[in-house]
């Protein structure tokens, strides 16, 4: 460490103390000198004839004190700033080139900087809690690749649990939880807030202290107990205005009041930006079915334990249970994945797909700015030729040429930071809800550090090209050229045709790309969804299970009002509104196994709904009738099924009449009375599964929270007001929140639109910059043949075959380009396989309509250099020579 | 017969971090030394003395310091650093290692 210290001083004595430095090699040198003298005048020489002799025996002097100059690096570094100012001083003579250079680059840098923040927040930077890599969650993994059973994958069931934490080793703490939207009190109104129950050793999992009160007490979790809550650091800010007395005032959850005991560090929200933890001590009740998996799992790997271990021993766990429990376990297994991996899941892929696609940007950007130097490089031949011949080396040329480049990246570099610290705030607004670890985003100093990177890596990209040919120059040729008009061989045109012809085939590659997800987005929207989603008003609602009577009748109450509203032409209420499924399960019909196998019955949606909901939401009904309110509790238990169960279960047959039993919340069987259509229940991009619904009277307590579907005349969101009224006069202990069926469909769709409008942006911004490319080396050719024009046109060539010439020369690039970027796009697209919807990634229409469109575009850019180029007079293009 | 521009490369720096071992010397004490140590065989000129004693002050194997001469002038003085004592052995053991090798074959012959 000191020596490199050594170094770095004496480098900056020798760069900054130049006279001090050379003073006392001069000195060094004659007090060399004075002793070689010495030694001879020992010998008996005379004194002159002992000083001649000495020089002559150490010869050249200057060239040695160069040397030694050299050897403390000194003119290096004085070459590097006398560069720098060259370069700036150069710049500065031509601003309008350095603008837009620099405009260019900041494009491509900002773009790139801004998708890096993104990614460095969601994928790179780790969790903020302690030692995260030891963070893991627990799930259970069919085995048996079933689509059908996809549905159960992921959560899992209190009893297995129990077993792994018991037989496991590989673990500090281990916990399940399950967290949701709860009906919360915490002052006068009833409102929604993100509840969490947790088990006993939640906490631990992510080693987090309270910043006031305690964790909960064995005591707190029991059930009977009078229940306990930890509130997180924002919940009491907005709630309890940050009040060390909210320890032990009460929030009422589901309607029970429960003591405050803790206040969580800022920050922690886990899960899902959670305000209120409650704890949930395992009951015997708990332990009674195995098959029920409501849960999810955390666990905090003991200090050493790598992923692997704990996965083996796991498995080797999983393994005994699935033996010992074959009818809950059957072809289970338990899986573990880093927290954070587990958190970003499939956003993954969408943003190393923005990634390479802005990096493709950049690559345009950068080719765009070689063209730009190419071109410039010509104009200054005669400077770089002068230099030439004054001595400097081609290193020496080349070196200066790339400062200037690395100049003008620092610049691109630093407004690039700029335009991403908009470009990262604006991706944070238009991303989809669900992409984690969003208010992360910023720029740290792996950011700063991506930026600097990119600008040197791309200074050196665009910049040695040019540096290399201007290095290259004929000296003759170029001194012999006259001022106005130097000239350059077919070399730099050549490598300009080249350049812009790559940029075209990268601007194919990002079109094509979002040309198919574009496709795909407009398929997402047509798809028939199975039931009307415009003008219906989406009112949630949860009953507290201990409320007044009236709030247990809360639905049955308010669906009337609400149909007699006017501007409401139904209305219905459903457990689970159309774009995300509540409940799933195996399901039999006819008659039940008396040891019924769940885990290999076909999978079937449940929907618990009111009646009307199938009028509200124009599902059709193809056989049978609704329910109606004359199907309460103590009628026989009735069900609808959608066509898809029916034609799974009932091909051919009539299905009216005959028996489904689902273990929803019971097991008796259920009357078919209707057929309805087939709904995408997991919204556009989902196939329809078998659907089974019942009636809310008939299943009340899991009825509890419904959204009541209201179809109106007008705008649904003019009613909200309204409803809101009738809610709380029915009664004011049930909290609600609005949204509309396009609302809720259009944030299921929310993904494909960022990564499809993101996309379509770079395309977009290739486009220009590869059109703009064009322009520029068609312009520079017509500039640069203006002689020759104008002789083809004093010898008789019409504009319009002058036309024809420079035309063609644009459509060469173009095709060129076309082919190039069409292979690459058909070969790249594969990867986009997973995120098209109806969509083949060799779809030709598509590829089609991207050539037609490029080939358009270059013409045009074309055009405007080669109408110029038709007008040249022959008489003023041959003065000039 | 033996230019110092004949000494393999590298091997001047062994030298000069040979010399500079025993105590602290100046510029024109090292060549003289080192033209002593060889049995006059080896001569080191300024011009190939210097840049190097410069580079190795760079890369802080040496240092210098100015003091003043027996002959009440002043002179700067180049000492070995610890870095430099590393380098020093880690050379040499190269050198021994080079030098009988080739030596073994040219005995061969």
């Amino acid at each position: 460490m000191s020596r490199w210290f050594t170094q770095f001083r004496l480098t900056l004595r020798s760069v900054f103390n130049r006279e001090c430095v050379d003073r006392e090699l001069d000195e060094e040198f004659q007090d060399h000198l004075q002793r070689e003298i010495e030694e001879r005048l020992k010998s008996g020489l005379e004194p002159e004839a002992a000083r001649y002799a000495a020089l002559r025996a150490i010869g050249a002097i200057a060239k040695s004190k160069e040397e030694s100059r050299d050897a403390r690096r000194v003119n290096f570094i004085d070459d590097v700033l006398r560069d720098l100012r060259y370069s700036s001083r150069s710049m500065r003579r031509s601003p309008g080139f350095a603008a837009l250079a620099v405009l260019i680059m900041a494009l491509g840098i900002g773009a790139n900087t801004a998708v890096f923040s993104v990614v460095n927040a969601v994928l790179l930077r780790p969790l903020s809690y302690r030692d995260p890599d030891r963070i893991v969650t627990l799930s259970t993994r069919v085995t048996k690749t079933d689509s059908t059973q996809a549905s159960l994958d992921e959560q899992i069931s209190i009893p297995n649990f129990q077993d792994w934490h018991d037989q496991s080793s590989s673990f500090e703490a281990m916990a399940y939880y399950n967290g949701r939207e709860i009906p919360a009190t915490a002052g006068a109104t009833a409102e929604y807030a993100r509840g969490t129950q947790v088990g006993p050793e939640f906490f631990q999992v992510f080693d987090v202290e309270p910043v006031l009160g305690h964790f909960f007490t064995t005591e707190e979790g029991k059930p009977g107990s009078g229940g306990a809550a930890m509130i997180s650091y924002a919940y009491w800010q907005s709630h309890f205005a940050a009040d060390p007395r909210a320890l032990g005032q009460t929030i009422r959850i589901y309607g029970r009041p429960m003591p405050i005991v803790g206040v969580l560090p800022p920050g922690f929200r886990f899960p899902d930006d959670t305000d209120l933890w409650v704890p949930r001590n395992i009951s015997p009740e708990d332990m009674k079915y195995r098959g029920g998996q409501n849960w999810l799992a955390v666990g905090r790997l003991k200090p050493g334990v790598p992923l692997e271990s704990a996965q083996a021993e796991m498995t080797i766990i999983a393994r005994r249970l699935e033996q010992q429990y074959p009818d809950a376990n059957k072809d289970r297994t338990v899986g573990i994945k880093r927290l954070r991996d587990k958190m970003v899941g499939d956003i993954r892929l969408t943003l190393y797909l923005l990634l390479s696609a802005v990096s493709l940007v950049l690559l345009i950007a950068c080719a765009n700015t070689a063209t730009l130097l190419l071109g410039k490089a010509t104009a200054r031949t005669r400077e770089v030729a002068m230099r030439a011949a004054l001595g400097a080396s081609r290193g020496r040329i080349v070196r200066q040429l790339i400062t200037e480049s690395f100049l003008l990246a620092l610049l691109a570099g630093a407004s690039g930071l700029l335009l991403a610290y908009w470009g990262s705030a604006a991706l944070v607004a238009l991303a989809p809800a669900g992409l984690p670890r969003l208010t992360e985003v910023g720029v740290d100093r792996w950011v700063l550090a991506f930026t600097v990177g990119v600008s040197i890596l791309t200074s050196l990209l665009f910049g040695l090209v040019p540096a290399m040919y201007a290095s290259k120059i004929d000296l003759n040729e170029a001194l012999k050229q006259s001022a106005a008009k130097s000239v350059i061989g077919g070399g730099i045109i050549r490598m300009r045709g080249l350049l812009v012809v790559g940029e075209i085939a990268m601007a194919v590659m990002l079109l094509s790309g979002s040309a198919l997800l574009i496709k795909s987005f407009i398929a997402l929207h047509r798809v028939a969804l199975g039931f009307r989603p415009e003008n219906v008003l989406v009112m949630r609602a949860t009953i507290p299970a201990a409320g007044t009577p009236a709030t247990a009748k809360f639905f049955q109450d308010l669906l009337p009002k609400v149909r007699r509203t006017p501007g409401v032409l139904s209305a219905g209420a459903t457990m689970a509104p159309p774009g995300h499924i509540e409940s799933s399960g195996g399901y039999f019909v006819d008659h039940l196994p008396p040891q019924p196998d769940w885990t290999s019955a076909p999978n079937v949606v449940l929907s618990v709904v009111a009646p009307g909901t199938l009028a509200a939401l124009a599902i059709p009904l193809k056989a049978g009738r609704d329910f109606s309110e004359a199907d309460t509790a103590e009628r026989p238990l009735v069900a609808l099924v959608n066509e898809s169960l029916v034609q799974r279960s009932f091909p051919g047959q009539n299905p009216i009449g005959r028996t489904v039993f689902c273990p929803y919340d019971t097991l008796q069987g259920m009357t078919i009375i209707g057929v309805t259509g087939d709904v995408r229940q997991s919204g556009p991009a989902g196939e329809p599964m078998p659907e089974c619904y019942m009636t809310y009277r008939q299943h009340p307590f899991n009825g509890n929270t419904l959204s009541i579907v209201a179809r109106t005349a007008a705008d649904p969101n003019t009613l909200i007001a309204t409803l809101r009224r009738l809610a709380q006069e029915t009664s004011p202990d049930v909290p609600m929140k609005f949204t509309t069926m396009d609302a809720m469909l259009s944030e299921n769709v929310a993904a494909p639109r960022f990564r499809t409008l993101l996309l379509g942006i770079f395309a977009g911004l290739a486009v220009c910059l590869a059109m703009a490319g064009v322009y520029g080396v068609m312009a520079f050719a017509v500039t640069q043949r203006s002689n020759e024009i104008g002789l083809r046109m004093a010898l008789g060539a019409s504009s319009g075959s002058v036309l024809r010439l420079i035309l063609r020369q644009g459509l060469i690039c173009a095709s060129l380009g076309l082919a190039l970027g069409l292979a690459a796009a058909v070969a790249g697209t594969r990867l986009l396989t997973s995120m098209l919807f109806q969509v083949q990634p060799n779809d030709p229409w598509v590829y089609l309509a991207v050539a037609v469109l490029l080939g358009v575009v270059t013409l045009l850019a074309s055009y405007v250099p080669a109408r110029r180029a038709a007008r040249i007079d022959p008489l003023t293009a041959l003065r000039q020579e | 017969m033996s230019k110092p521009t004949d000494l393999v490369q590298g091997t001047l720096d062994l030298l000069i971090l040979k010399t500079v071992a025993l105590e602290p010397m100046h510029g024109w004490a090292i060549a003289h030394r080192i033209h002593q140590m060889s049995s006059e065989v080896l001569q080191v000129g300024q011009s190939a003395l210097y840049p190097a004693l410069h580079k190795l002050e760079q890369q802080g194997w040496i240092e210098a310091e100015w003091k003043i001469s027996e002959t009440n002038r002043r002179a700067k003085y180049y000492s070995l650093t610890p870095a430099g004592r590393k380098a020093l052995t880690a050379e040499a053991a190269n050198w021994e290692r080079l030098s009988g090798a080739i030596s073994a074959i040219v005995r061969t012959g």
